[in-house]
């Protein structure tokens, strides 16, 4: 039901709010202008405007302030030296101006005026569904001449993005010139993959740590956090201030465990929740494949792959294929009596004869992958079964972050990850079929936050790897991925344009600014905004799970932000309803 | 209110009006002055002074060559001279049963109607009234040194309207000049220019106003 507010226009009524200037020109494909009547240094690229006019209000946001003069000798001129002041004054007041140029994004339908006759039929035709409720739409038509242009207030902002004490609204951050609260809906923001971006030190680490926190808090969809560089589960420092941050794990206990690679693993000096140990025979020809790059493999490995477990079988190829001697010989005598050296039995040389694969295919291969052969965290026998766990705990509603302790090179990081989420991938989709086939338990939603999410998801990998799938396949599994990233031009275009929810701090390269925009509208004028954030403070909301782009000041990772985000700690509620209230 | 008799009308059109006046007469009016003729008791047309002419009477130039002149003999030539001081005259506006339009007047004044210098309240009112059209009758003549009778006029007009109380006319007027010419920057600085000359702009008192 359409809320009291919006009958009464109270939200709307442009009184509460500044008005900044009237409009001149533009459309809707070249932006709305508007002519400004107050000093040009009081409105900002990117502040959220509002102009009401006749039955609608229409949402925008400035994407660009320009200075013009009727004639550019007025511009060119410095009259105040020629003229007294006041003269001077008013001359400029008259010839020099500002133009706005305003991005239409939304309006809504507010009927007549409420003092005209025309309001309470209109009331009365909404309220007995003969009109359709007013309701946030994509701008289709313009305002006319001369309209005005207001500064939107508190109220626009909680009427777009939502109030911040409503169910599933997390404030993000604040609008840049009014300090308003700007909510995300969370239960959104999961239901399609989502992207964080921004070059190093833009504040992406702080972002994603806010809104994991938020996640984690509103307890809709567990999280499993692949923490390349072991800062997100333990209390940490932050590079810049020197200030302490506190980790998720300190602040959720009982909600977060914090998962070490390989046996006995510490995290920043402290011991972790469990260990994960990855066992031999659960790795796939798949797992090494996808490391081709870093591992440097021949076109002829997967060849050799499909042999070795061909000849083991799916889950001892890995533990064979180890145990082989890579280039051992043993010296025989032929039939003339001569010796020779031939591939001992136990060699790789003497299983790729027999299994009729080059002999130096898979020697190379074998050396190649020596490297993962003797990786702590692969074990012939793990002391426990480290993925059903953290599975366990994910389906269960615990939120897991693997820390790779010492294991931080791109190989761990690549293996572990495609590993761990190919299983998750499994585990989620035979869930989600027992759901659907036999009416058993649903899942429960999962986002996978991805860090150097362009490793993974680049051009060459993504199509082999279960992310993509995912980013693809969107709530088909129920689950999405959080990417974190600082380039996001090297992250693979199919899984970019499946990104639901944007949020980027400020970017330098081209390439990634195109990447960041891909697919959403107006982004020549959105390019604009994103080149002039501040590094640190302000990020760009957009896409899908936002009803219109805006540049925030994000909020502060601080004590006051604990406070705050424990104050409204939500309540327990049924897997059903939860299920139910995200959409899934 | 005393009623000052100017001169007379010699010719006239719909834009402007040619007075005649004796050269040693009191109350020559200034450059940018206002004044009327009534050439009926409910239509009066209302003008600005925008340039005063002494034409050669022919004597006068047998009289500038001579050496030692006798006072007697400038007061005569000034008092009996057969040809009258010029006032040209532009038509800005004009009232009918008491409502000023700042409109070209309908039916031009006919020869010999008198010309009226206009009383302070006279200048409020019609200055007052309307949305400075006026000053479009002014800006049109090309052939007129028009930036010198706005300032003149300006100078006049304001302190009419100080004097009434108003301190913000000149503010109004000028920023409606500055509206109606900023298209054409160079006549609109040549404006400002003159105006920055008179006494209502200068700096003690662009000081004070700040």
């Amino acid at each position: 039901m359409i809320s009291e507010q919006t009958f009464t226009n109270d939200a709307l009524t442009p009184m509460e709010n500044r008005k900044i200037g009237y409009l001149i020109g533009g459309g809707l494909r070249e932006n709305l202008k508007a002519r400004l009547v107050i000093p040009s240094d009081q409105v900002q690229e990117g502040s959220f405007v509002m102009i009401p006019s006749g039955n609608w209000v229409y949402y925008g946001l400035v994407t660009d302030i320009q200075l013009g003069a009727t004639d550019a000798r007025f511009a060119d001129e410095e009259s105040e030296a020629r003229l007294p002041g006041e003269l001077a004054h008013w001359l400029h007041g008259q010839t020099l101006y500002t133009n706005l140029e305003i991005l239409p994004v939304l309006m809504l339908e507010r009927g007549p005026d409420p003092a005209s006759q025309a309001y309470q039929p209109w009331l009365e035709e909404i309220k007995s569904g003969r009109r359709s409720e007013p309701k946030m739409m994509p701008v289709k038509t313009i305002p006319p001449h001369h309209a005005d242009v207001f500064l939107a207030g508190e109220g626009e902002i909680a009427e777009i993005f939502g109030k911040p004490d409503q169910e599933g609204n997390f404030v993000v951050g604040y609008t840049r010139e009014g300090g308003h609260a700007v909510c995300l809906n969370l239960d959104r923001f999961v239901q399609r993959s989502a992207g964080i971006f921004g070059a190093t030190g833009s504040g992406k680490s702080f972002l994603t740590r806010i809104l994991m926190a938020g996640l984690i808090q509103r307890n809709r969809s567990s999280l499993l956090v692949f923490d390349m560089h072991n800062e997100y589960g333990y209390d940490d420092v932050a590079s810049d201030s020197g200030m302490k941050v506190n980790g998720l794990k300190t602040l959720f206990p009982a909600r977060v465990r914090v998962v070490g690679l390989g046996a006995n693993s510490m995290v920043r000096g402290t011991p972790a929740d469990f260990s994960l140990e990855i066992a031999m025979k659960d790795i796939r020809p798949i797992d090494i494949e996808l490391l081709s790059t870093e591992l440097n493999l021949k076109e002829t490995t997967p060849t050799t792959l499909e042999a070795l477990v061909a000849s083991f079988g799916p889950e001892n190829w890995f533990s064979k294929f180890k145990e082989m001697e890579n280039g051992a010989m043993v010296e025989t005598e032929d039939e003339r009596g001569r010796l020779k050296k031939i591939p001992a039995p136990s060699s790789v040389a003497a299983w790729a004869n027999q299994a009729g694969v080059n002999a130096m295919a898979a020697e190379g291969l074998h050396s190649k992958m020596s490297i993962l052969f003797h990786r702590g965290y692969i074990r012939e026998k793990p002391a426990a079964d480290g993925i059903g766990e953290i599975i366990k705990m994910l389906q269960n509603g615990m939120h897991v972050i693997l820390s790779f302790g010492d294991y931080e090179s791109d190989l761990d990081y690549l293996f572990v990850t495609n590993f761990l989420t190919r299983h998750i991938r499994e585990a989620w989709e035979a869930t989600t079929n027992q759901y659907r086939t036999k009416k058993l338990q649903e899942p429960r939603p999962l986002v996978i936050v991805v860090e150097e999410a362009h490793k993974i998801l680049n051009r060459q990998m993504a199509a082999q790897t279960s992310f993509n799938t995912i980013a693809r396949e969107l709530r088909k599994y129920y689950v999405t991925l959080l990417i974190v990233d600082q380039r996001p031009s090297q992250i693979y275009d199919e899984v970019m344009s499946q990104l639901g929810t944007r949020i980027s701090g400020w970017l330098g390269d081209e390439d990634d600014l195109r990447a960041v925009l891909a697919g959403l509208a107006g982004r020549d004028t959105l390019r604009g905004m994103l080149t002039h954030l501040q590094p640190k403070e302000e990020v760009l909301l957009l896409g899908w799970g936002v009803p219109m782009p805006i540049p925030i000041r994000s909020r502060r990772y601080d004590q006051r932000f604990w406070q705050e985000l424990m104050k409204g700690k939500s309540k327990p509620q049924s897997e059903e309803q939860i299920i139910a209230e995200l959409g899934f | 209110m005393t009623e000052i008799k100017i001169g007379r009308l010699l010719s006239s059109n719909s834009r402007q009006f040619l007075v005649g006046c004796r050269v040693a007469q009191a109350d020559i009016p200034a450059l940018g002055t206002l004044v009327r003729v009534n050439p009926q008791s409910n239509y009066a047309i209302f003008g600005l002074v925008y340039d005063l002419y002494i034409a050669d009477d022919g004597l006068v130039r047998q009289l500038a060559t001579v050496e030692e002149m006798d006072e007697s003999v400038i007061a005569d030539h000034r008092i009996n001279r057969s040809v009258p001081l010029e006032i040209r005259v532009l038509a800005v506006g004009y009232q009918e049963d008491g409502k000023i339009y700042h409109l070209l007047p309908p039916r031009p004044p006919l020869g010999l109607e008198l010309l009226w210098l206009c009383t302070d309240e006279e200048v409020v009112e019609f200055t007052n009234s309307g949305r400075f059209g006026y000053l479009r009758h002014i800006l049109r003549e090309q052939d007129i040194a028009m930036e010198e009778v706005l300032a003149a006029h300006l100078q006049l007009a304001e302190r009419a309207h100080r004097q009434a109380g108003d301190i913000h006319w000149s503010s109004r007027v000028v920023q409606e000049m500055i509206v109606l010419l900023r298209d054409d920057y160079t006549n609109l600085i040549r404006v400002l220019q003159s105006i920055a000359d008179t006494q209502v702009f200068s700096e003690n008192d662009w000081e004070n106003q700040l």
